[in-house]
C-alpha cells in the first residue's frame, strides 16, 4: 500500500507538485492520469525515493520513504521514467544483475528468471544481447528486471508508452496478473484508453494538482461526460489553455532536467 | 550489512567486467595503449642500433697506401672497414664535406717505423661537423690499437711484459648522441607505464557512470535497495581491474621487449630483469585504485560519453606534466616527491629503473597513501549518485 500525504516539489518558480494526496491500495491498479508536464513523472521519482520531497509525506507499507529510502526500495519494484538497459548484456543478465541487486540468488533466482521469461514470452529472445531489441522487447526486459524480487508494490511511469498493440496487451495483461496476486500497481499515463481499460481508481493530476479522483465511472458522473476521454479534457482544463499547459511542461522538464 | 554490502558490489563488480570485456572498443584501447609503449621504444632503440652499424660500416680514404703496407693490410683486416685511395686535395675535400675523414700517411713512415721511431699519420677531420664525429673517432681508435699492438711487440722484443707500459686501464663511458638519446628513451618508461593504468580504467570510468546517464540506466538502477557505496564500490573495483590489467599487459611487454634490444652493444649500462619487473609493479599496481576513482568521480559529472571523455583528457594531460617533468630531470627527487599521488611513483619508478635501492616501507607507505585517497574519493562519488541534478540531469 502507498500513501501520499500533501507531497509538494518545487522547481525555482515552477511548482511541479503542488499539494498531492492520494492513496493505492493492495490488490488495485491505480492510474496517474495527466497531460504531459502535470507532475506525474515527479511524483513518482519522490515516490520511488530518488527525489526529496520539499513537503508533504510519503509511506510505502507504512514505512516512510523520506527517512528511510533504503527501506522503502526494498518494498518497490519500479519501472522508471528512463529504463535504459546495457546493450552488451542479454535480456536475461539483466534480470539476474538486478535480482542478484536484490540479493537473490541460486536457484531461487533462476527460477523467478525463467517464471518472468515465460510469462512475459521472452524465452526466445532471453539470450540475446538487447542491443537489437524492438521497442516493446527493451520494456519487457525492463519489466521483468523491475519484478524479480515480487515486491508488494509496483511503480511503472508510462510502461506502455511507445509500444505496439501487441506489447501493450502483453504488459496489461502483467498489470492485472500483478493485481491478481494482490499486488499495489501505480501506474502513469496520458493515455485515457489505457487508464479506463485498467484502473480501479484513477487520478487525474494537472499543474500539480489533483483535480479529480475516483472509479472510472464516478469521473464520469462527476464532470458529466459520457466520455472518459472528455472527462478527462474538461477536468485537466486542457481546452482552456493549452498554451500555458505546454509552457508549463517545458518549464518542468527543464528544471527537472 | 558489511557483508552484504560487498556481496552487493562484487555483483556490480562483475556485470561491469562482462559489459567491458564485450565492448570490442575498449578491449581494442587496452591493447592499443599497452602496445603503444613497447612499440615506441622498440622503433627508437631499432632506429639507433642501425644508425651504430652505418658507423661501423665505413670507408677511409688513404693518400699514401703505398708508405705503409703493413699498417693498410691491417686496416683492411678490420671488420667494416673499407680502404679507397684519397683525394688529390684532402683537405679542402674535407672542408666542403665531400669526405668525413682523410688518412695522410707521409713517405718518410717506413723509415721512422723501421727505426722504431714514432711515425706520423695525419688524420684530416673537420671538428665543427657533429655528424662525422663517430667515424672521425673510430678511425682515430683503430690507429692508437695498431699504436699500441706494435709497441707491445717491440716491448716483447726487447723482453719487457707489455702490461708494464699500460699503468692506465681507461674504460669508455660515451655519453654522446646515442647514448644519450638512448637513456632518454629509457626515461619515458615510467610514464609510459603509468599513461597504461589511466587508459586502462578509462573506458569503464566512462561507461559505467556518465554512460549510465546517456543511456539513460541510472535510474533503474539507484532504485535498487544497494547502498550506493556498493554500487559505486563495484564498478571501481571493475575500473581498478582493467586499470591493473593494463599495467600488467604493458609491463609484460616491455619486459620481453628489454630481452631482445641489445642494450651492452650502445653502452647502456640498463637491465630491465625480473627485479624491475616486480618493482615497476609493485609501484603502479597501487596506484591503479586512485587512478579508477578520480576518472570515475569526474566523469560522474558528465552527461555523455563525449562530454566525460574529454574531462578525463584533461584530466590525463594535467597527470602527465609533472611527470614530463620528473623524466625532463628539471627537478632533483626530494623525499616529499614519494607521497604525491603520481609524482611519488614516477620519481619510485625511476628509482627502480636506475637500481637505488629504496627502503620497502617507502612502497607500503606510497601505496595505503594512494589506498586511502582512493577510498575518500570513492565515498564522494557514492555521496553523487544521491543529488538529483546527477540522476536526472540531461
Amino acid at each position: 500500500m502507498i500513501q501520499i500525504e500533501n507531497l509538494h516539489k518545487r522547481f525555482g518558480s515552477v511548482h511541479a507538485v503542488d499539494g498531492v494526496t492520494f492513496t493505492a491500495s493492495d490488490g488495485a491498479v491505480t492510474g496517474l492520469l495527466g497531460p504531459n508536464g502535470a507532475g506525474k513523472t515527479t511524483t513518482l521519482r519522490m515516490l520511488y525515493t530518488l527525489m526529496r520531497p520539499d513537503e508533504g509525506r510519503i509511506l510505502v507499507d507504512g514505512l516512510d520513504a523520506v527517512t528511510d529510502p533504503q527501506g522503502a526500495r526494498l518494498r518497490l519494484g519500479v519501472l522508471p521514467d528512463q529504463s535504459g538497459l546495457y546493450p552488451r548484456l542479454t535480456a536475461r543478465e539483466h534480470i539476474r544483475y538486478f535480482g542478484e541487486l536484490q540479493g537473490i540468488t541460486g536457484a531461487d533466482l533462476a527460477n523467478r528468471t525463467e517464471h518472468l521469461l515465460k510469462m512475459l514470452d521472452m524465452t526466445t529472445i532471453a539470450d540475446r544481447r538487447v542491443a537489437g531489441f524492438s521497442h516493446g522487447e527493451r520494456t519487457k526486459t525492463a519489466l521483468a528486471r523491475a519484478i524479480v524480487h515480487n515486491p508488494k508494490n509496483v511503480l511503472l511511469d508510462e510502461p506502455t508508452n511507445g509500444l505496439d498493440v501487441m506489447s501493450t496487451r502483453a504488459v496489461r495483461e502483467i498489470i492485472r496478473r500483478l493485481k491478481g496476486e494482490g499486488h499495489t500497481v501505480l501506474f502513469s499515463s496520458h493515455v485515457m484508453q489505457e487508464v479506463s481499460a485498467l484502473c480501479d481508481t484513477i487520478i487525474v493530476i494537472a499543474r500539480g494538482k489533483i483535480v479529480a479522483a475516483g472509479s472510472p465511472d464516478d469521473l464520469r458522473q462527476q464532470t458529466g461526460q459520457a466520455n472518459l476521454e472528455d472527462a478527462f479534457v474538461a477536468l485537466s482544463g486542457l481546452d482552456a489553455d493549452i498554451s500555458t499547459d505546454a509552457r508549463r511542461a517545458k518549464a518542468e522538464t527543464g528544471a527537472a532536467s | 550489512m558489511r557483508a552484504s554490502q560487498l556481496t552487493q558490489a562484487m555483483v556490480v563488480f562483475r556485470k561491469e567486467l562482462t559489459d567491458w570485456s564485450r565492448d570490442r572498443r575498449s578491449i581494442m584501447t587496452v591493447l592499443i595503449s599497452s602496445l603503444l609503449a613497447p612499440a615506441i621504444i622498440g622503433f627508437m632503440f631499432t632506429n639507433l642500433a642501425s644508425r651504430q652499424r652505418q658507423v661501423e660500416d665505413i670507408t677511409v680514404p688513404v693518400i699514401g697506401a703505398a708508405n705503409a703496407p703493413a699498417l693498410v693490410e691491417w686496416l683492411k683486416q678490420q671488420p667494416g672497414i673499407a680502404i679507397v685511395a684519397g683525394p688529390s686535395d684532402p683537405e679542402e675535400a674535407v672542408r666542403t664535406r665531400r669526405e668525413d675523414v682523410v688518412v695522410v700517411i707521409p713517405e718518410d713512415f717506413a723509415r721512422k717505423f723501421a727505426a722504431s721511431k714514432p711515425a706520423q699519420v695525419r688524420l684530416i677531420s673537420d671538428g665543427s661537423s657533429q655528424n662525422n664525429r663517430p667515424k672521425v673517432q673510430r678511425v682515430r681508435t683503430l690507429f692508437q690499437r695498431y699504436s699500441s699492438e706494435i709497441g707491445s711487440l717491440r716491448l716483447i722484443g726487447r723482453g719487457i711484459s707489455p702490461v708494464v707500459a699500460s699503468p692506465l686501464q681507461i674504460e669508455d663511458i660515451e655519453v654522446s648522441s646515442a647514448q644519450q638519446r638512448a637513456a632518454m628513451i629509457l626515461g619515458f618508461i615510467p610514464l609510459f607505464v603509468m599513461i597504461a593504468a589511466f587508459t586502462g580504467a578509462m573506458s569503464i570510468a566512462t561507461d559505467s557512470t556518465a554512460g549510465e546517464r546517456e543511456r539513460g540506466s541510472l535510474e533503474a538502477l539507484l532504485v535498487n535497495p544497494a547502498p550506493r557505496g556498493a554500487l559505486a564500490g563495484g564498478k571501481w573495483l571493475a575500473g581498478t581491474a582493467t586499470a591493473m590489467l593494463s599495467v600488467l599487459v604493458t609491463g609484460g611487454l616491455l619486459f620481453a621487449l628489454f630481452q631482445y634490444i641489445p642494450l651492452q652493444d650502445l653502452g647502456i649500462k640498463f637491465v630491465l630483469g625480473p627485479a624491475q619487473l616486480v618493482g615497476t609493479l609493485a609501484v603502479v599496481l597501487p596506484l591503479c585504485p586512485l587512478i579508477a576513482a578520480i576518472q570515475m568521480y569526474v566523469a560522474t559529472f558528465a552527461k555523455s560519453f563525449k562530454e566525460a571523455q574529454s574531462y578525463l583528457s584533461f584530466l590525463m594531460m594535467a597527470q602527465i606534466v609533472p611527470g614530463m617533468m620528473a623524466t625532463m630531470n628539471t627537478m632533483p627527487s626530494k623525499a616529499w616527491m614519494y607521497y604525491v599521488p603520481w609524482l611519488g611513483q614516477q620519481t619510485l619508478l625511476t628509482d627502480v629503473l636506475g637500481n637505488k635501492p629504496i627502503h620497502p616501507v617507502v612502497f607500503v607507505v606510497v601505496a595505503l597513501t594512494n589506498l586511502l585517497l582512493a577510498a575518500i574519493v570513492i565515498r564522494a562519488t557514492a555521496g553523487l549518485l544521491v543529488r538529483e541534478k546527477i540522476i536526472f540531469g540531461r
